[in-house]
Order: C-alpha cells, then structure tokens, then sequence
C-alpha cells in the first residue's frame, strides 16, 4: 500500500480547440488542481505528453508548468510512455514521494491533435511502435492492431460486432451526463453500427478520437479523503506477431494483479472502474484480463449490461476514451479525475456509495500498461 | 524465409532479437523455412499513417506459418479470412507482401 493521497483534481473541457494553446490547456488544468488542494507548495512536477514535440514543436512542458505557476525552480519531468504517458506520470509522482524525496508532487497530462490531419497524426501516433519491425513497414496501425484482434476474438467467441457498438453505445451513453466529455450528442445502436468502417470490424465509433485537453492532479503524503491504496505498471510485447496469445494482454493483466496485490484487494471489491478503451475491443480485453470476467466473455458482461453505470461492474463512467476523448497524455490523468470524483460522490453517472476504484492505462499495442487503485477513506 | 530459433528453447520469431526472451540464455539462429502458412487473423486499413495513404485500403493479416510456430504480419494483395492458406510473394521495403493461395 502506499501512503500517498489525492488533494486536488483538474480538468479541461475534452475537444477540438485549435485556437488554444497547449500550454494554456496544461495551465487550466493545473491551475484548478492547485486551487482544489487549497494552492499548497509543490516538490515537483511530471507532465504525462506523448507528441508535444513531434507535432506541436513543444517541449520542456514540466519547466514550463513550474514557472507559469511561480512554484519556484522545482525539478521537473516530462514523461512519455506512448497512450499511458499519464499513468506513468503519475506513477512517477508517487514513486518520487515513497522516496522520501517529495511531499506534494503536481501531476499533470495534455495533448494537442486537432490543429494537425488525421493521416500526420497517425503517423505520429506510430513512433509507439517498433520501428525496425516489419509489422510497421506492413502497414500496420493501432487502430488496425485492434481490428486484427477483433477478428479473432468474434472467431473464436460468440461476440459479434454488435458487442463492440454496444460498449461504444454504453461509453457514449455516459459521456451525455459529463460536460467535460467531447462528445455529447446521442447516438444509437443502428449508426454505430452502420458508421463508416476504420479498419473492419472496428467503425468510426468503436475507435477513440483525435482530441485536444489536459487534466491534472495534485497528490501528497499529507492525508486527504481519497487514499491511493497502490500503483502498478508492467511492459509487454511491443509486436503482434510475438503475442503468444493474441487475445490477451499481459501488460494489462500483470498491471492487474500487482495492482490487487499491493492494495490487498481483488476485482470482486471493485466499485467503479475507468479502463482505456482505446478501441470499444480493447474494453472488452481490459475487463477480461483485470479479471472482472472471465477470459473470452467479457462480451457477454456486456450483451447483460453489466458494466453500464447501473451495473455490478461499472466501466467508464466518465464516457471513456472513446466519448469522454483520448488526448493521448492526459487520458491516464482524467480517469483518476473521474474517479475521485466518483469517491467524492460528486461524478457524472454516480456509483452510490463508490468506495473502492480502479484506473487502467494502457500504451502501445500493449507495450506499457499501469493500474492504480483509489480508495474514500 | 528465414525465421529465428533459440539455440537453447523452443523459442521462435519472425524477427531476430538480441537475446531469447524466453529462456533469456540461448541465441537466436536463423533458419529457413517455407513461408506458406494460414490467415490467423486480419483488418482492412482503411485510415492509413501518410505514408501509406496512397494504397489504403489495403489488408493486413496476421499468417501462423505452417512449418514452425511463428507468426508473421503481413500485407496482402486482396482481402481475406480467417484460415485462408497464404504464400510469400516478395520482401519489399522490410515490409512481407503475402498473397492467398
Ligand atoms: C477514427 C479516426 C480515424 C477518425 O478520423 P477521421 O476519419 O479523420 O474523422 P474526422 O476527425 O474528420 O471526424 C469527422 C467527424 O466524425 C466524428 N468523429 C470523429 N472521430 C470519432 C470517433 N472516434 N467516434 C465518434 N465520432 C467521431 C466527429 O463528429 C468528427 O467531427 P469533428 O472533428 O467536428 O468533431 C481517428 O479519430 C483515429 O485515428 N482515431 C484513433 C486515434 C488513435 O489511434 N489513438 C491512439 C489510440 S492507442
Ligand atoms: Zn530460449
């Protein structure tokens, strides 16, 4: 367990702001975290990023937050870890106060993506994969990386792609109670599943969008209402062609049972969960392998309304990456921002009584994966 | 083809590495083994990064060789399914450009 608390949450509105800078986006983000926890000093700050510099020419994001801020010539990091840059960011910032090093550490993620064309993002995105395996050279995408597993997983379970639109259907379904989330207009079953196809079987609506926002976290050694019972994070295969099993994710699943490990719980005490949907196929891998399901039914879990907000195993009550939005750094931030409101009782699609939550990051086609859990003491 | 086998497990890949990931004491060796293998799984790539822009859409497969545990991703020339038989066509590009047989 660790003796690290949640102080203050920020978040911006989740979208398309080509006209807003990212530095403007990781300062509102902060500047409401700082302010949730009562504005006390910091130690240090990380800054969870992935292509700041790659297609926004923007580094140096942690020197840049410190000194905005006046928080003094604090040490500073910039983290990238792909989609789980701020999970691991995070991670960093609860590692550095364990140490001894830090009291209260400011944690922050952001992204910029619309100001540029989806072709050139997606080339972007691609520096997280290997880029001497011949899998790149192929063609391969990360979209398409989960498309290939989704042709499988439909092989050789009875889930159809009616399954995915419904865990796009669900995710969307919450994003409309969350102002912050990027898209908040209704759709159905039927224009999910007869959106324009990405990469087969995966629609528009079962991929995570392009987005433009940040979100921020301050934690301390100092106690607080939300408790970070424990932080886990595993690596694992950086190609498809070397998963042993194709339908499972071992970052994922080891990230999982350290996780459980270290804060003496099991999925089964799980209240509230926030996964990284990437794609609405990786939602149903994710439930499966942090063993809310069993391995190769998660659909059903879902076909049964299972992971709905009213459901046993609530899953992304924030809308998920793939409504709530995936600016890639910030998303392992937002999920705790959900969370901790979800312990504080103050959430979009509220778990009553939500106690105990778990947040799963993932990053790559499954190189980087963290777990936390967060427990309303 | 060549394919890499550790010298010391069962461990094998498509591509060479710098250590067994396995057994992480044995080597990998090359090998040559026949490319003709069966369509494990695959995706039609409809948004493609820049650089493949000019050919989307276009098909990748993941094919399960036939002569040893390996499996190797791969564009193809057409569509296909799951459990439909494949050959090399060439090696372009570090990239393995497979048809259906
Ligand atoms: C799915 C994807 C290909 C769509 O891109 P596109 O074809 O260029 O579509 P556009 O961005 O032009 O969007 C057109 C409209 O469709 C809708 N839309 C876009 N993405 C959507 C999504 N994922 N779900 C639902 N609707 C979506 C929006 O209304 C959008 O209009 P807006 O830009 O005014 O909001 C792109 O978002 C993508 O590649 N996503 C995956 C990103 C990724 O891989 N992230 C890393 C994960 S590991
Ligand atoms: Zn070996």
């Amino acid at each position: 367990m660790t003796s690290v608390y949640v102080h203050g949450i920020g978040m911006t509105q989740f979208g398309t702001f080509v006209d807003r800078s990212m530095k403007e986006l990781l300062l509102e983000a902060c500047i409401q975290a700082l302010e949730d926890a009562g504005n006390p000093k910091v130690d240090a700050v990380y800054v969870g990023n992935f292509m700041g510099g790659a297609i926004y020419n923007q580094e140096i994001l942690g020197a840049i937050v410190a000194n905005e801020l006046g928080l003094g010539f604090i040490p500073t990091a910039k983290v990238e870890g792909a989609c789980a840059s701020g999970g691991i960011a995070l991670r960093q910032g609860i590692m550095g106060i364990l140490s001894g090093e830090y009291e209260t550490v400011l944690v922050a993620g952001v992204e910029k993506m619309k100001h540029a064309s989806t072709s050139d993002v997606t080339q972007a995105i691609n520096a997280a994969m290997d880029n001497d395996s011949n899998e790149k050279q192929a063609g391969l995408t990360f979209p398409g990386f989960f498309g290939v597993l989704a042709n499988r997983y439909f092989y050789e379970t009875g889930a159809s792609k009616k399954h995915l639109a419904m865990v796009a259907l669900k995710n969307r379904e919450h994003a409309l109670n969350n102002p912050l989330a990027q898209f908040q207009k209704p759709a159905t079953l039927d224009e999910i599943m007869n959106a324009r196809i990405i990469t087969n079987p995966l629609g528009l609506f079962d991929c995570s969008p392009m987005t433009d926002g940040a979100a921020a976290l301050v934690i301390s050694k100092k106690k607080s209402g939300v408790h970070i019972r424990s932080s886990a994070q595993n690596s694992g295969p950086t190609q498809m062609q070397d998963a042993d099993d194709l339908l499972s994710i071992p970052a994922i699943r080891e990230s999982g049972r350290l996780a459980y490990e270290k804060a003496g719980v099991g999925p089964e005490d799980i209240d509230v969960v926030e996964i990284h949907d990437c794609f609405s196929m990786t939602e149903v891998l994710a439930i499966e392998e942090l063993g809310f399901f069993n391995k190769r039914e998660g659909w059903k879990a879902v076909e049964e309304g299972r992971t709905k907000s009213t459901g046993d195993k609530p899953v992304n009550t924030s809308g998920g990456l793939l409504s709530r939005g995936h600016p890639i750094g910030a998303t392992g931030i937002a999920q705790i921002y959900q969370l901790v409101r979800q312990l504080r009782g103050t959430a979009p699609n509220q778990v009553d009584g939500a106690k105990l939550a778990l947040a799963q990051n993932l990053g790559g086609t499954g190189s980087y994966s963290t777990v936390h859990i967060l427990e309303r003491v | 083809m060549k394919i890499f086998k550790c010298n010391s497990c069962d461990y094998a890949s498509v591509s060479s590495k710098y250590t067994c990931p396995q057994c992480r004491t044995g080597k990998l060796e090359a090998q040559e083994v026949s490319p003709k293998g069966t369509v494990f799984s695959f995706t039609d790539i409809h948004i493609a990064p820049a650089e493949f822009a000019d050919i989307a859409p276009y098909t990748i497969a993941l094919i399960q060789l036939d002569e040893a545990n390996v499996k190797v991703t791969a564009r193809m020339d057409n569509p296909v399914q799951i459990g439909d038989k494949a050959d090399l066509d060439k090696i372009e590009n570090g990239a393995y450009l497979y048809t259906r047989i």
